[in-house]
């Protein structure tokens, strides 16, 4: 009898402390599988039915933050954002909180609305329960200002991680091959094309002399021989026209530069670059 | 020790059955709950495909018209039509899935199918006298048209009729024909009132020089300005064309968005089953 | 305390939008790279005919002697050279002039822009040559001040 008994109390024990533990963690553990195997949309699926069979709350965190990062890897960011929020809410401890925070700020990162990352990185900064993650939020303002294509004030957040943080070398050598918009505006304000033979476009650039000078050459002769309509006609329609093209340019083709080299760099960085990035 | 052990296994076993009550993640009830919350929570996709995956459950009437309302708000209106018309006509939702199926069909454009002997549900009237105006077959009268509307539903909707039957529009031939006579007319006439100002004066202007530069003599520039001229005026005849024909979009745009409007506000004649409260 | 309510304002916000998964949808590659708005040109030499060859290589050579470098002058999109090229592609040489000619007297309308085009993606007036062929059923109307994705 009294074995009959122990037996049964080791099975019920036994039913009661792993069955119902398992079935959750099954699913879960089912979720992060079909996550590791990019099926994003099933993986949430079953995550929301974890969710919606875990009375205790005890998943809701770790469920919430893993379908905001199956959204992540869709580009469905106002969802991954929600479900951010959402395990937030859930959260425990210091530590998930930050997870989620720095998550929200990746998403804002990425689909560079980057004011709103640095305002939330800015306010991490401020939190003193945050203060061991100071290089990590440096970090991550680095990349929020390389994604609203400022180098020089990336090079200076990563170089307040280190002096010789390899990122921020990198921001300087990208910020010093940047062209100047303004110098190349002054250069073409003066001399017609100047700007654009500054960015490189050499044949825009002497075209753009040429016609200033034909048209500026016709103006001026028309005024010596009194040619007064003529004259401001020309000036008006023709030299004008081709002095105000030759400013924009001068700006458009520094502005298209500039977008070529900061393109290129953020090419490298999400093919080339091995550390941690949105 | 009998002491010990009996409140011990008694409570060994209460906590079991409390645990154990909602763990099978995979019944059928278990799994017609999740699919409801995911209906509710409009997650559409996701609680049709829940509903289809568990074996006998789709069979239910409640469940069927379910899923027709779930790809109905997707706007996936031809599986919504087959799920509504699988609903057999001794349920209790036969005719709401009626009604559903003569939404789906209107939305879909197949206006076709409103004419069947199911016409005589009111909201199929309704339906149908707005397939009329989405231009399927001649229109009606007047009155067998707004027959199936009330109150102030019939006024708008005899306002309607009358923007279909008779709409402002402008004749192509008359802009064109004003614009010959007077360059910038026929644009005056289609409303685009700056147009036929710069049309005139640019025609205008070109003219002049030409008709001075003959007086002048000056070989070259006779022959320019009147090329000149001959394309702006064949140019503004041309576009005053082109520019009632666009006039005339806009009517139609206009009375087709405001329709489309109303029908929106009338939930198409067919308003929502309310699953979750 | 107020940092939750704006949380939770904002799960409200995104309730909204819970069509994201009326599709089923996959792995989303997301590019790091910035697009630019401007439409590039077409420079090839191209046509389907003679006439077509022709009118394409005038084309080109305005775009690179004086297009290109007198600014950027035209508040229509597509510019008023390319609507002539594709206006002489749909329709025919003559017909196609005519839409020009009409295309060149509205362009010096400065007055009624606002309230007749809807907005292209590069931010000047969308006026496509559709709506100008005479054939109705190609025109496809949109409301003067909407932003269109072309």
């Amino acid at each position: 009898m009294n074995s009959v008994n122990s037996t049964l109390i080791i099975i019920l024990f036994a039913v009661t402390i792993i069955h119902p533990q398992n079935q959750l963690d099954e699913q879960l553990t089912k979720a992060e599988a079909l996550y590791r195997n990019e099926e994003y949309f099933n993986s949430i699926t079953e995550l929301k039915r974890l969710i919606f069979f875990d009375s205790s709350k005890r998943y809701s965190y770790t469920a919430n933050e893993l379908i905001g990062e199956c959204y992540e890897k869709g580009a469905k960011f106002t969802d991954a954002l929600n479900y951010f929020a959402r395990a937030e809410i859930a959260a425990t401890n210091t530590d998930e909180i930050y997870n989620c925070r720095i998550n929200t700020v990746k998403i804002n990162i990425l689909r560079r609305t980057t004011g709103r990352a640095l305002s939330l990185l800015n306010a991490l900064d401020k939190e003193p329960r945050f203060n061991g993650k100071k290089e990590e939020i440096n970090y991550w303002k680095g990349w929020a200002y390389i994604f609203s294509d400022e180098w020089d004030k990336a090079s200076d957040q990563f170089r307040r991680i280190s002096k010789q943080n390899e990122l921020g070398r990198f921001c300087d050598s990208i910020d010093n091959q940047k062209y100047s918009v303004t110098e190349a505006k002054i250069l073409s304000f003066f001399i017609p094309g100047a700007g654009q033979i500054y960015t490189g476009n050499y044949l825009s650039g002497i075209l753009s002399l040429g016609w200033n000078i034909l048209w500026g050459y016709t103006t001026i002769t028309a005024f010596q021989a009194n040619r007064i309509f003529d004259g401001i006609m020309v000036a008006e329609f023709l030299w004008l026209r081709f002095y105000n093209g030759s400013n924009q340019n001068a700006e458009k083709f520094a502005i298209d530069k500039n977008l070529e080299i900061s393109n290129n760099a953020l090419i490298y960085l999400q093919n080339v670059y091995k550390g941690e990035k949105p | 020790m009998k002491n010990i052990l009996l409140p011990f296994l008694f409570l060994t076993l209460l906590q079991g059955i409390s645990y154990s009550q909602d763990v099978n993640l995979y019944s059928k009830e278990n799994r017609k709950q999740f699919a409801d919350y995911l209906y509710c929570q409009k997650d559409y996709l996701r609680a049709v495909n829940e509903y289809e995956e568990v074996p006998g459950l789709a069979a239910s009437d409640t469940i069927r018209f379910k899923i027709g309302l779930a790809y109905l708000k997707m706007g996936d209106y031809d599986s919504a039509s087959v799920n509504f018309s699988q609903i057999g006509s001794n349920s209790f939702f036969y005719n709401d899935a009626q009604a559903e199926f003569f939404k789906s069909q209107f939305l879909s454009g197949n206006y076709g199918s409103l004419n069947t002997e199911n016409g005589n549900y009111t909201s199929v009237k309704q339906l149908k006298s707005f397939a009329y105006l989405f231009d399927y077959e001649p229109l009606p009268s007047k009155e067998i048209f707004i027959s199936p509307f009330e109150g102030n539903e019939r006024g708008k909707l005899s306002d309607f009729y009358d923007r279909k039957t008779n709409p402002p529009y402008k004749s192509e031939l008359t802009a064109a024909l004003l614009s010959t006579i007077i360059p910038g007319l026929g644009k005056i006439y289609t409303k685009e009132y700056s147009d036929g100002i710069i049309a005139f004066l640019v025609t205008g202007l070109m003219g002049y020089i030409a008709y001075t530069d003959f007086k002048a003599n000056h070989k070259f520039r006779e022959w320019l300005f009147t090329g000149l001229t001959a394309f702006f005026y064949g140019g503004n005849i041309y576009g005053s064309a082109a520019s009632a024909q666009i006039y005339n979009a806009q009517v139609n745009f206009r009375l087709s968005s405001d329709m489309k409007l109303f029908l929106e506000e009338k939930d198409y004649f067919v308003p929502d089953y309310e699953f979750c409260k | 305390m107020s940092f939750k309510m704006i949380l939770i304002f904002c799960l409200w916000v995104t309730v909204l939008f819970s069509q994201t998964d009326w599709e089923k949808w996959g792995k989303a590659n997301v590019s790091y790279e910035m697009t630019r708005d401007s439409g590039q040109r077409n420079y090839s030499i191209s046509g389907d005919n003679a006439g077509q060859i022709f009118l394409k290589s005038a084309v080109v050579v305005y775009w690179l002697f004086i297009s290109d470098v007198d600014g950027d002058n035209c508040p229509f999109s597509p510019t008023c050279s390319s609507f002539f090229l594709q206006s002489v592609k749909e329709t025919n040489i003559i017909q196609g002039t005519f839409m020009f000619a009409d295309r060149f007297t509205r362009d010096m309308d400065i007055f009624g822009r606002m309230s007749h085009y809807p907005i292209a993606r590069n931010k000047h007036f969308y006026d496509p040559p559709s709506l100008y062929t005479l054939d109705e059923s190609k025109i496809k109307y949109i409301s003067a001040g909407v932003a269109v994705n072309k």
